[in-house]
C-alpha cells in the first residue's frame, strides 16, 4: 500500500519554500556553498541551487556527498553500523563558508552525523544548516534540521520513498507499508 | 431597450442601449479583456469608481450563479459592451444580468463598438466617461465636474470585523475591499478566517494570534491610503507570516520602500504569460493592473522580484528577503481567470505550517 | 538531441477524404516554412495531388506515393532522416508510425518521432489506454470495457447498459463513435467496428449523448510551458459527430469554473503524455456542469486546430513546428506579418464570434442517409465571423448554402410532425429546421429538452427571426437595413425580403453612411495596436482596413469544401496567389473555409473572412478598389453580376465560361493543351476511365492514366487534330480535346471541354510545370516567347502515372458504388506502378 503524501507540485512548493527560507536565514547567499547527499539529496541540491541563481543571478557552488550507508527504505540488518562517507565530489574549498547540506528524508540522524564529519575533514565550515525534503522522525541522534519541505510522522514500519523526475521520472514522496 | 450614450471627457460619444439600471453615472473607464466571467469581473470591488468595458463579444449568456460573486454589493459603475444577453439559470429562472444591475442600481450599455473605445483607450490612456440619457452639453459639463472619490477602500471594505469560522490554520484578512475569491481559496483549504477592517492596527492583528496574515485585493491607489496601513504592515511582517493580493501587494511594497506608479493605461485579463523566476515557469492568471511597482525603485537588500509579466514587464510578485512575506500583483484565486497560480495559496498555508 | 535534426520526413494527409480536408495539407506549408527557417530539410510523402505542400519541397525530398507504412519504411531506409513527423497527417499517419513503432522500423533507424513521445504514440487512439491515463491523472473516465468479439460486446454492452457508443480501437479511418440504442445496432457497430481496428478491438462504453461537447486547443513546449489557444464549443451535443456539429468560439455558455476546469485538465494530459507541438482536447460536459469526461485527445492538426488558428489568428502550425525542435515558447520568433510579435506565449483572447456549420455531401450523393450521427458526413465547412452570436450564425449560414444567391432555403413545407421528427432526429438541415421550430412558435425550453441545444443559442435564434420580421415589415428603410447588415444579414437577403434589387438596398445604405467597418481578426482582442492581415466585416464606428495598394488583385476563394472540383478549388487558389504576388501584385483573399491553405496569412497580404456574395464583394471592393478580380473556378451568377457592374473579372482557368462543345457523351481519350495567343502546346494525352473500368458518360471519367493507350501514329493524328481544331475555334487557357478509340481505328473526335481543376493539378505534379501559375501569367498578360519555349512538355513520354478520384461512400455507408466526378471528394495520384 503506497500513498502518495507529496506530489509533484507540493514538491516544487517545498523546495520552493526552501529556497526562501535559505536566503532569508542567511541574508542572501553570500559565501554559501550546497552539499547534496547522494543519491537524491544532490537532484535537489541541484534544484535548489537553480532557484538560488534565477533569484539572486549568481552560482552557488553544488557538491556530492556519498554516504555509503543503510537505505531507510531498504531492509537492513543493524542500525549499529554508522554510515561511511566514501566518495565525494567537492571542487571548492569549505572552509569559511556556509553549508546547507541537503538529503531528502531526515530519519535516524546517523547519515547527517556522517556528513557532518566528511565535511570537517575537508575543512573548517563557518556554519552548516541542514534542510531535508522530508522529516519523518525516530531520531537517534541529537540532531535537527534547519529547513523541511515537508514533517510527515511516520511509523518505523513504514517506508518512506522519495522520487525525483530525474532518476525516478516523476517527483513524489510515497509512503509505504510493509 | 432604450438608447443611452457613453460620453467621455474627451469630448466622444458612444450611442447604445440601456440595460441594468437606468442610472446616470461617472466613473473612470477600464477594459477587461477576459473572455469569461462577467459576473466575477462586475462583482469585484476594484471597479468601485470604475465603468468596465468588456472586450468578450457577450455577456449575460449564463446568467447569475450563487457561485461567482465577487462581492453581494458590487460597486461599479457601469458595464459596456458590444451584446448583452438576457438569459436566467439559477433554479427560480429569476436573476439575469439584467435584473441583477437593476437590483444594485449599476448601469450597463450595449451595442457599443468596444473594439473601437479599447483602441481608443489605448491611445488616450485612462479617462473618465459616464453613461447617460443625452449626450448634451449639461453632460459634459457633469462629466467633467465630477471628482471621483479617492475613498474607494473605506467605502467598500467591510466597517466592522466578522468571523468565517473552520478547523485550520488561524487567519486575518485585512479586506481592502475583498474579492471572494480569496475566502473561497482560504475555506477550502480549512482556514479559520477572520476578515479585519481595511484601518486595523497591529495590534488588532496580534490580539488574534494569526498563524497568517492576508493583505487583500482592493479598489483604488495604494497612496491614498495612510501610512499608518504601513506601519500595521511593517509590525506585521516581521513576526507573523504575510500574504499579499493586488491592492495589499501595492501596500506591501510601499511598506517595504518601493514607489507605486499609475499606468498610463490600466490593465485587465488573463492572457499574459507571466514568469514565475524561481522556476521559470510561465503561469496565467488575472491581471487587475492600474497601479504597478516601480522596478527602479524596489530595495533590492529587502525585496525579490519574484513575479514578471513577459508582456509589458510589469512586476507581477514580491517577496520579503529577511521574513516570510510575500504578495502577487496578479489574482491567484481564478475567480475569474486560469487557476495556473492558485497553489500560492498552498505556499501560504505550508509557510504557516513551518512556523507552528 | 533534437538539436541534431538535420532531415525531417512529414507524412502527409493524403487524399482529401470524410474526416479530413485541406486542413492538413495548410498545416503542412506552415510547418514546411518554419522547418526552413531553422535550414532543416523537409522529406514529404503524399499522394493528394492538391497538396499545395508538395510544391514547396524539391522534387529530390518529393515522395509521390500512397501513405503506408511499407512505402515510409522504404523512404527512412533509403533516406535516413533524423524524424518523423505525423502530425499533418491525420489518424492515417498516426497509425502508421504505430505500425512502424511495433515492427521495430524507427528504433532500428535511429528515428525519432516528432511531437508525440514514442510512448504515448500507442496510447492516443487507443480509448482503453486513455482511460488508464485519465484515472491516473485523477480524471473521471466513462465506464467501458475493450472487446475483441461479438460474444463479448454482447455480453459487456448488457452490463453497461443501452444505448452504449462502440469505438474502434486504432481505426484506419476517423471513425469517432458509433451510438447504439439496441443490441442490433451494436452488433451492426461492432463488426464494422472490429474490420476498421489494427487490432481488431473495440471499445464499448457508456453512452453520453446529449452531454455539452467542449474542445480545447492548446501548445505545449518541452519545458512544459502551456498556452490555450482557443475553446470550441459544439452547439449540437454529443451524438453528432463534432464534425458535423456546428461549432462555435469563443466558448459561449459555460461559467469561468467550468472553462479553467477543463483548461487544468488539458494541461494536465499534456503534461502526462509530454506532448509537444498541439493538442485538441475533447470534452463532455453534462448540461448541469457538476462533471465532464474527457472524451478524446489528438496531439496533431486537425479541423479543430485549424478552426482556432482561422478563429484567433494565432499560427499554431508554425508555432508547433518550432515547438517539435525543442524551442521554448517564450522564445519562439514568428514571420513579421503576425502582429502579435511579443510571444507566441499571449493566450488569444477574441472580441469576436466564430461559428462552424458543416457542409454536406447529400446534394450529390442522393441516396445517402442523412440523418446525423456519430459518424461523420460533412465534407467540408463554412465560417461566419462576427460581432455578435447573430452575425456570425448568419455569415455562416449564408455561406454554407448552394444557392448562388444570398439566400435561405425555406422549410416552410414541413409538416409539425416532420419538425419534431428532426428535432429529435436531427438531418443535415438541422438548423434551418431550428429556426422553422421557433417561427412556428416552439419554446426555448422545450427546444432544449428536444435537441439539448443550450437555451442561449434558441434565445439568439429566436433574435434572428425577430430581426429577420423587422426587416420584412419595413421595406427601404435606414433603420431596418442598419439592424440587418449589423446582426449579419446579406445584402441580397434583405433585397429579397424587400422585393427589390440589391444595387437599390445598397444604394440606401451609401446614402445614409451605413458602412462596413472591417474589423482585425487578432488575439489581443485590441489591447495591442498592431494589426493583422486578417479581417471581417461588420456595421461598427471604426474601421481598421485600409485600401492596400493601387496594385491590388481580389481573389474570390471558393468558401467551403464540396464534392467535385472544388476539392483542387483551394490548392488552385494557393498556387494563383503566390504567382499574382511573384508578379508584383498586392493580393486579397476572401473565403470562408477555416481549413483552407489559401488562408494562410503569409500567402497573401489581406484575407477577409466573409460570405463569398455579391453584397460582400463589393464592400471589399469599395474599400480596395482592385485592379483585376480573380475567380478561381467558376462562379456563373457572381461574374455576371459583378462583369455588369463592370468590374474586371478573370475566371482561372479561363473559358469556363465557354463550357464544353461536345459531338458525343463518351470519350476515352483526352489530350490536354494550353492555348496561348500564338501558340497550343500539348500537355498530356491519357486514358479517361471510370473508377471501375470504361466510362460510358463523360461525368464517369475519373480516372486518368498515362502514357495512352496509342501508337504514335495514332498520337500524332490527335496532336495535328487538336492544333488544326484549335487554330479554327477561338479558345485560351487549358482545353482537354477528347476522343474515342477502340484500340486499331482511328481516334474519333469526341468533343472539347476546359480542363478540369482536378485535371491541372495533376498536370502539374506530372510535367513539372505549374500550369496555375502559367494560367494566371496569361491572364495578366506575362506569357512570352522565351516563357513558352522554356516548357520542356514531352507529349511523347513513357512515364506512367494516374490520377483517380476518391468518394465518400465508404464513410456514408453506402455500398461501392460508380463514382461519378461530381462525386469526388478527394484524389489520389500514382507513379509508375498502379
Amino acid at each position: 500500500m503506497a500513498k502518495v503524501v507529496v506530489d509533484a507540485m507540493a514538491m516544487q512548493r517545498a523546495l520552493t519554500r526552501i529556497t526562501y527560507e535559505i536566503i532569508e536565514h542567511n541574508k542572501g547567499i553570500d559565501g554559501l556553498v550546497i552539499l547534496g547527499i547522494k543519491t537524491r539529496g544532490v537532484y535537489l541540491a541541484q534544484r535548489i541551487a537553480s532557484r538560488l541563481k534565477q533569484l539572486e543571478n549568481a552560482d552557488v557552488p553544488v557538491g556530492e556527498l556519498d554516504v555509503t550507508q543503510y537505505r531507510d527504505d531498504i531492509e537492513h540488518d543493524s542500525q549499529d553500523t554508522d554510515p561511511q562517507v566514501t566518495v565525494s565530489k567537492i571542487d571548492f574549498p569549505v572552509t569559511d563558508k556556509k553549508v546547507i547540506l541537503i538529503d531528502d528524508v531526515l530519519y535516524t540522524g546517523r547519515t547527517i552525523r556522517a556528513a557532518m564529519s566528511a565535511i570537517m575533514d575537508l575543512g573548517r565550515p563557518k556554519q552548516i544548516n541542514l534542510a531535508v525534503l522530508v522529516d519523518r522522525g525516530h531520531r537517534e541522534l541529537p540532531i535537527r534540521a534547519d529547513f523541511v519541505g515537508k514533517n510527515i510522522p511516520s511509523s518505523q514500519q513504514e517506508r518512506i520513498k522519495v522520487s525525483v523526475s530525474e532518476i525516478d521520472g516523476h517527483d513524489s514522496v510515497e509512503i509505504i507499508e510493509r | 431597450m432604450a438608447q443611452r450614450f457613453l460620453i467621455l471627457e474627451d469630448g466622444s460619444i458612444y450611442p447604445g442601449q440601456g440595460f441594468g439600471a437606468g442610472a446616470t453615472t461617472t466613473g473612470e473607464i477600464v477594459f477587461n479583456t477576459s473572455m469569461l466571467g462577467y459576473q466575477e469581473i462586475v462583482t469585484n470591488q476594484i471597479y468601485h469608481n470604475q465603468i468596465i468595458v468588456f472586450s468578450q463579444p457577450i455577456v449575460g449568456s449564463i446568467g447569475i450563479a450563487h457561485d461567482a460573486y465577487e462581492s453581494i454589493l458590487p460597486t461599479a459603475k457601469g458595464m459596456v459592451v458590444r451584446d448583452v444577453t438576457d438569459i436566467s439559470k439559477n433554479r427560480q429562472r429569476s436573476l439575469s444580468l439584467d435584473q441583477f444591475l437593476k437590483q444594485h442600481n449599476i448601469p450597463g450599455i450595449s451595442g457599443i463598438d468596444t473594439r473601437h473605445l479599447i483602441r481608443q483607450i489605448n491611445q488616450t490612456g485612462t479617462i473618465k466617461g459616464s453613461i447617460v440619457d443625452v449626450a448634451d452639453d449639461h453632460a459634459f459639463d457633469q462629466l467633467h465636474a465630477t471628482v471621483l472619490t479617492n475613498q474607494q477602500v473605506a467605502q467598500v471594505a467591510t466597517p466592522r470585523p466578522y468571523p468565517n469560522p473552520n478547523q485550520g490554520y488561524n487567519v486575518v484578512v485585512i479586506d481592502f475591499g475583498l474579492k471572494h475569491g480569496i475566502l473561497r481559496q482560504l475555506s477550502k483549504r480549512d482556514c479559520n478566517v477572520t476578515v479585519l477592517p481595511w484601518d486595523a492596527s497591529a495590534q488588532d492583528v496580534i490580539n488574534l494570534d494569526p498563524d497568517g496574515v492576508l493583505l487583500s485585493t482592493g479598489p483604488g491607489s495604494p497612496l491614498d491610503l495612510p501610512e499608518s496601513v504601513l506601519d500595521m504592515i511593517r509590525t506585521i511582517q516581521e513576526r507573523i507570516p504575510l500574504f499579499a493580493i493586488g491592492l495589499g501587494h501595492e501596500l506591501f511594497a510601499l511598506a517595504n520602500g518601493s514607489e507605486i506608479t499609475k499606468l498610463k493605461l490600466s490593465h485587465q485579463g488573463a492572457n499574459h504569460p507571466i514568469r514565475k523566476i524561481i522556476t521559470n515557469e510561465i503561469i496565467y492568471a488575472m491581471e487587475s493592473e492600474e497601479y504597478v511597482v516601480d522596478p527602479d525603485t524596489i530595495n533590492r537588500d529587502r525585496l525579490i522580484t519574484t513575479y514578471l509579466d513577459l508582456i509589458d514587464g510589469s512586476i507581477q510578485g514580491l517577496r520579503h528577503r529577511d521574513y516570510p512575506a510575500f504578495s502577487v500583483q496578479f489574482f491567484p484565486d481564478g475567480a475569474p481567470g486560469p487557476n495556473d497560480s492558485v497553489d500560492i495559496f498552498d505556499e501560504f498555508i505550508e509557510i504557516m505550517g513551518t512556523r507552528e | 538531441m533534437a538539436t541534431e535534426i538535420q532531415k525531417i520526413l512529414i507524412i502527409g494527409g493524403g487524399p482529401t477524404e470524410i474526416g479530413h480536408e485541406t486542413e492538413l495539407d495548410a498545416a503542412c506549408v506552415q510547418i514546411i516554412q518554419a522547418l526552413k527557417k531553422y535550414g532543416i530539410r523537409s522529406l514529404l510523402i503524399d499522394n493528394n495531388p492538391f497538396s499545395a505542400a508538395l510544391e514547396d519541397v524539391q522534387p529530390a525530398n518529393m515522395f509521390i506515393q500512397a501513405v503506408t507504412a511499407d512505402n515510409v519504411q522504404r523512404i527512412i531506409e533509403k533516406e535516413h532522416p533524423d524524424a518523423i513527423l505525423a502530425t499533418v497527417g491525420g489518424v492515417t499517419a498516426i497509425s502508421v508510425i504505430q505500425e512502424l513503432q511495433e515492427n521495430g522500423v524507427l528504433a532500428d533507424n535511429e528515428v525519432q518521432t516528432l511531437g508525440i513521445p514514442a510512448d504515448a504514440m500507442m496510447d492516443i487512439n487507443n480509448p482503453d489506454r486513455l482511460n488508464d491515463v485519465m484515472r491516473n491523472v485523477g480524471m473521471p473516465v466513462i465506464a467501458s470495457e475493450t472487446v475483441g468479439t461479438l460474444d463479448e460486446a454482447i455480453n459487456v454492452a448488457n452490463k453497461i447498459g443501452y444505448p452504449v457508443i462502440v469505438k474502434p480501437i486504432a481505426p484506419r479511418i476517423d471513425t469517432n463513435r458509433m451510438l447504439c440504442e439496441t443490441e442490433a445496432d451494436m452488433i451492426s457497430a461492432v463488426s464494422r467496428g472490429l474490420s476498421w481496428s489494427r487490432f481488431k478491438q473495440c471499445v464499448i462504453e457508456q453512452s453520453i449523448v446529449g452531454y455539452k461537447e467542449i474542445e480545447l486547443v492548446s501548445m505545449r513546449d518541452t519545458m512544459g510551458t502551456q498556452v490555450l489557444v482557443a475553446g470550441l464549443e459544439n452547439i449540437d451535443p454529443i451524438g453528432i459527430h463534432s464534425g458535423d456539429s456546428m461549432v462555435v468560439t469563443p466558448t459561449l455558455t459555460l461559467s469561468n469554473a467550468e472553462y479553467e476546469a477543463l483548461r487544468d485538465t488539458a494541461f494536465a494530459i499534456n503534461n502526462q503524455f509530454r506532448f509537444t507541438g498541439v493538442v485538441h482536447t475533447h470534452f463532455a460536459l453534462r448540461a448541469d456542469g457538476e462533471s465532464f469526461y474527457v472524451t478524446k485527445v489528438t496531439p496533431y492538426n486537425d479541423r479543430g486546430t485549424s478552426l482556432a488558428a482561422t478563429a484567433t489568428g494565432y499560427p499554431i502550425a508554425y508555432v508547433a513546428a518550432s515547438l517539435y525542435l525543442n524551442q521554448k515558447l517564450t522564445d519562439v520568433h514568428l514571420p513579421d506579418i503576425y502582429h502579435f510579435k511579443q510571444t507566441a506565449l499571449l493566450e488569444p483572447s477574441l472580441d469576436h464570434v466564430v461559428v462552424r456549420i458543416p457542409l454536406w455531401p447529400f446534394e450529390d450523393v442522393t441516396n445517402a442517409d442523412q440523418h446525423l450521427g456519430t459518424v461523420m458526413k460533412s465534407v467540408g465547412s463554412t465560417i461566419g465571423v462576427g460581432r455578435s452570436a447573430e452575425e456570425a450564425i448568419l455569415k455562416a449560414l449564408r455561406s454554407s448554402q448552394f444557392s448562388p444567391q444570398d439566400e435561405l432555403p425555406s422549410m416552410s413545407n414541413l409538416t409539425d410532425t416532420q419538425i419534431i421528427s428532426q428535432l429529435i432526429h436531427p438531418l443535415s438541415n438541422r438548423i434551418l429546421v431550428l429556426l422553422e421550430a421557433l417561427r412556428r412558435g416552439y419554446q426555448v425550453d422545450e427546444l432544449n429538452e428536444l435537441t439539448k441545444i443550450d437555451p442561449f443559442y434558441f434565445v439568439k435564434f429566436k433574435h434572428i427571426l425577430d430581426i429577420e420580421e423587422d426587416i420584412r415589415m419595413h421595406p427601404m428603410t435606414i433603420d431596418a437595413l442598419h439592424e440587418g447588415r449589423y446582426y449579419g444579414f446579406g445584402d441580397g437577403m434583405i433585397a429579397r425580403m424587400w422585393q427589390t434589387d440589391i444595387d437599390q438596398v445598397r444604394q440606401l445604405g451609401r446614402n445614409n453612411q451605413i458602412s462596413p467597418t472591417y474589423k482585425g481578426i487578432e488575439p489581443s482582442a485590441g489591447e495591442l495596436q498592431d494589426l493583422p492581415t486578417a479581417y471581417y466585416s461588420t456595421f461598427e464606428l471604426e474601421n481598421e482596413s485600409e485600401q492596400l495598394s493601387d496594385k491590388t488583385i481580389l481573389v474570390l476563394g471558393r468558401g467551403g469544401n464540396q464534392l467535385g472540383p472544388n476539392a483542387s478549388a483551394d490548392y488552385f487558389t494557393t498556387e494563383m496567389l503566390k504567382q499574382l504576388r511573384k508578379s508584383g501584385y498586392q493580393t486579397v483573399i476572401m473565403n470562408t473555409n477555416p481549413n483552407a491553405g489559401s488562408l494562410t496569412a503569409t500567402l497573401s497580404d489581406k484575407q477577409i473572412i466573409d460570405p463569398v456574395q455579391l453584397g460582400d464583394i463589393m464592400n471589399v471592393i469599395g474599400i480596395e478598389h482592385p485592379v483585376k478580380i480573380f475567380v478561381p473556378g467558376n462562379r456563373h451568377y457572381l461574374t455576371r453580376e459583378l462583369r455588369r457592374r463592370d468590374y474586371s473579372i478573370s475566371i482561372l482557368p479561363p473559358d469556363q465560361e465557354k463550357r464544353s462543345e461536345l459531338l458525343n457523351d463518351h470519350a476515352n481519350i483526352g489530350l490536354d493543351l494550353f492555348v496561348a495567343e500564338d501558340h497550343i502546346v500539348p500537355i498530356l494525352a491519357s486514358d479517361l476511365r471510370s473508377d471501375q473500368g470504361i466510362a460510358t458518360t463523360l461525368d464517369q471519367i475519373t480516372l486518368m492514366r498515362t502514357p495512352a493507350t496509342l501508337t504514335d501514329q495514332q498520337l500524332d493524328k490527335i496532336l495535328a487534330h487538336a492544333k488544326e481544331y484549335l487554330g479554327a475555334h477561338k479558345r485560351t487557357g487549358m482545353v482537354q480535346m477528347l476522343y474515342t478509340t477502340n484500340g486499331k481505328q482511328a481516334p474519333q473526335f469526341a468533343g472539347v471541354r476546359p480542363t478540369r481543376l482536378t485535371t491541372i493539378a495533376y498536370l502539374n505534379k506530372v510535367t513539372g510545370i505549374n500550369w496555375v501559375r502559367m494560367l494566371v501569367r496569361q491572364a495578366l498578360g506575362e506569357l512570352d516567347e522565351d516563357l513558352i519555349a522554356k516548357w520542356a512538355v514531352d507529349i511523347y513520354s513513357d512515364r506512367r502515372s494516374q490520377v483517380r478520384g476518391t468518394f465518400p461512400f465508404k464513410q456514408l455507408q453506402l455500398p461501392d458504388q460508380l463514382g461519378l466526378t461530381t462525386q469526388e471528394v478527394g484524389a489520389r495520384i500514382s507513379f509508375e506502378t498502379f
